[in-house]
């Protein structure tokens, strides 16, 4: 392998991903989009009042009241047509009629919010007639580091890695074939080695910005913590783009048209996406789902930079994942070297 | 060049070359037993129809087909036997159709293509050599068709080839591109270097080639000079008569200069040995008939009259010229 073959090559395919707006766009603005969009949807929140209504009729003033006390119920006073209505049509979770012999619970066992109803009624209730207005009280989790975003943000990165390695390699190449640039690369004196190295290299580069624009997001706009090592992070990315540019590369070194590209990443991708560990904690999985997941090298790099985040991790505790990773890579490399075809 | 450009050996060498092509239940015969010796300091080419099997041809030669049967000899070499990378590193290559990188400025490109070469010329020299250097910063789009295809040859200049291939190198350019075009391929063969190119142009077969092999349905049906092909014509001159009406078939060919008669829609189309000869008697029939002559002109045979003379088939085929 000649380096400055590597290195032209390397260049060459950075600069095709930089001048193209859309790519960038695509790689790097969309998945910051991602993280505020989904940063947003997350953000902790007091539950919401659980809507409910008492029936109008006499002595039903006395429970209204007791009910009113309750933070978490948002009641009113209903006519019994309405307060029918409002139940038939969801807007309240639980309906109470007073007659004679106390209270009546009425509601939707089908709806979610009809136990929980049940429930702070019934605490309500009791509260008032052992005249203690207080609910106990109830705690938002929401200290830094245990929320879902901080659980989600490593993953966006992961999955960024992912698609950025596998998509900005796999049409390039295919396309490259497709258009008879790599024929005619194969009848000049440059190896097969030279070019994959130096595209390999080009383009896993690119992705290191990428998932570090991500991971500042993260830290400065929702607060994720970073306890662990910066450098053990840095490994991760570097690691984890390489094995996935790799993956991109195996994909691309035999497809002849972009539709078959495209069919095989997304073939490749899915599984990942769903199983990967991004978005909820495969760790719950079992039987062969869970094998599946542990045999996904996204499931490592989510792994690897949670460790590295979320908990005070170093190189010493993700060298597992990480020399998985980078053996899945050189493993790619190696295949893609083997089938890669030029034309 | 390098000193091995003067060893002995021919820059090509193909002897009883086949390759056929399957898709699905079809076979292509693609090229059929063919035989050719390019010598050093030769500009070749191969005169054909679409689909007569010029690509292919090139493209075996190139080390980018494998033949089906057959011997392939490049600069001596063989390719498939470990001397693949010594012959890339000796050769030049303008493939039928490339595209290069979309947002890749013309040095750009040209430096990738140089970086592998061990040696060769300068990225500013191959610019010059195809005079794009004002265009050297301009993206891939901003090209012109000509100035893409002249950015093509200065890919396969780069390592300074002692042979140099040639797809279709002016298919689809503007007469002054294709001139552009010719120029530098006589100043690369001034230098020392041998072409191999291909054409459906006879008029480029013709200013271009020192020989020409006619190829049609993967077998070269002619090999010669331009001119020793024209000349084993049987007549090389025609008198082309524009008119609604003409004098008979026999009337024409009893003039003894005549060979042939072709009629189109009011044209017919007479092969002469010559015109001086000839055109005095033709004219005293047409007067003597009374048929009037809307349009008279000839021509100096060419290499397109060779192909129709042996395949019966025109060259172009349809296309624009
Ligand atoms: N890859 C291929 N697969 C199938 N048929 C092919 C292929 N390449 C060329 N052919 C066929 O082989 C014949 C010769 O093609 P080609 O060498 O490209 O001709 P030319 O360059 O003279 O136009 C044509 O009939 C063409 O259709
Ligand atoms: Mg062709």
């Amino acid at each position: 392998m000649r380096w400055r073959v590597v290195q032209m090559v390397a260049r060459t395919a950075f600069l095709e991903f930089w001048r193209s707006p859309a790519a960038v766009f695509w790689t790097y603005g969309f998945p910051l989009m991602m993280a505020v969009v989904l940063g947003f949807a997350f953000q902790p929140s007091p539950p919401k009042p659980v809507p409910i209504a008492v029936v109008e009729a006499p002595g039903a003033n006395a429970v209204f009241q007791s009910l009113q006390s309750s933070k978490r119920l948002a009641v009113e006073m209903l006519s019994p047509e309405l307060a029918d209505e409002a139940l038939a049509r969801g807007r309240i979770a639980l309906l109470i009629k007073v007659d004679v012999d106390g209270p009546v619970l009425r509601s939707d066992p089908t709806r979610p919010e009809a136990e929980l109803a049940h429930l702070l009624v019934h605490r309500a209730l009791r509260d008032a007639r052992q005249g203690e207005v207080a609910m106990a009280r109830i705690e938002v989790e929401d200290r830094p580091g245990s929320r879902y975003i901080d659980f989600l943000i490593p993953g966006l990165i992961g999955l960024n890695l992912l698609g950025a390695g596998m998509w900005g390699v796999g049409f390039n190449l295919v396309q490259m074939r497709v258009q008879n640039l790599l024929r005619r690369i194969f009848v000049t004196p440059m190896r097969r080695s030279e070019f994959l190295a130096g595209y390999l290299l080009g383009r896993s580069v690119l992705v290191i910005p990428e998932a570090v624009a991500i991971l500042l997001f993260g830290v400065l706009m929702w607060g994720v913590p970073f306890r662990g090592s910066y450098m053990a992070a840095m490994l991760v990315i570097v690691i984890g783009g390489w094995t996935f540019t790799g993956i991109g590369v195996l994909c691309a070194s035999r497809a002849r048209t972009i539709e078959t590209i495209g069919g095989l990443m997304n073939a490749v991708q899915l599984p990942m996406w769903i199983l990967g560990g991004s978005f909820f904690a495969n760790e719950a999985l079992e039987g062969p789902v869970r094998w599946v997941a542990e045999c996904l090298p996204l499931t490592h790099v989510n792994r690897a930079l949670r460790d590295v985040m979320l908990e005070p991790g170093t190189l010493a505790d993700i060298w597992m994942p990480l020399s998985f990773l980078a053996a899945g890579g050189v493993l790619c490399f190696a295949a893609a070297m083997r089938l890669f075809r030029w034309q | 060049m390098s000193s091995s450009a003067i060893d002995g050996v021919p820059a090509i060498e193909l002897r009883a070359l086949r390759k056929t092509y399957k898709l699905r239940r079809t076979e292509t015969v693609a090229v059929d037993g063919l035989d050719l010796v390019v010598n050093r300091g030769e500009v070749f080419g191969l005169l054909g129809p679409n689909g007569a099997g010029k690509t292919t041809t090139v493209e075996i030669c190139e080390g980018l087909t494998i033949p089906d049967s057959g011997t392939v000899s490049i600069l001596g070499r063989q390719w498939g036997q470990g001397e693949d990378h010594a012959i890339r590193a000796r050769i030049g290559v303008c493939l039928q159709e490339t595209k290069f990188h979309e947002n890749a400025n013309v040095r750009e490109v040209l430096s990738l293509f140089r970086s592998c070469f061990d040696q060769g010329r300068s990225v500013d020299e191959a610019l010059a050599l195809v005079s794009l250097e004002e265009k050297q910063d301009a993206r891939q789009k901003s090209l012109s068709g000509g100035q893409r295809q002249r950015l093509a040859v200065a890919t396969a200049l780069l390592g300074d080839p002692e042979l140099l291939f040639l797809d279709e190198p002016t298919t689809g350019l503007d007469p002054q591109s294709r001139r552009q075009l010719w120029s530098v391929v006589r100043d690369y063969q001034a230098a020392g270097g041998t072409v191999l190119l291909t054409t459906h142009y006879m008029e480029e077969a013709q200013q271009l080639c020192d020989r020409v092999a006619i190829v049609d349905r993967g077998k070269i049906i002619a090999l010669d000079s331009p001119a020793d092909l024209i000349k084993s014509l049987a007549a090389e001159h025609f008198i082309l008569i524009d008119g609604e009406q003409s004098p008979s078939d026999e009337d024409l060919l009893a003039v003894p200069e005549v060979v042939a008669v072709e009629r189109q829609t009011e044209r017919i189309v007479l092969t002469v040995e010559s015109v001086r000869g000839a055109l005095p008697l033709l004219l005293q029939i047409f007067s003597a008939r009374g048929i009037e002559i809307d349009g008279l002109s000839t021509r100096h045979a060419t290499l397109e009259d060779v192909f129709v003379d042996l395949t019966g088939q025109s060259l172009r085929d349809g296309e624009d010229q």
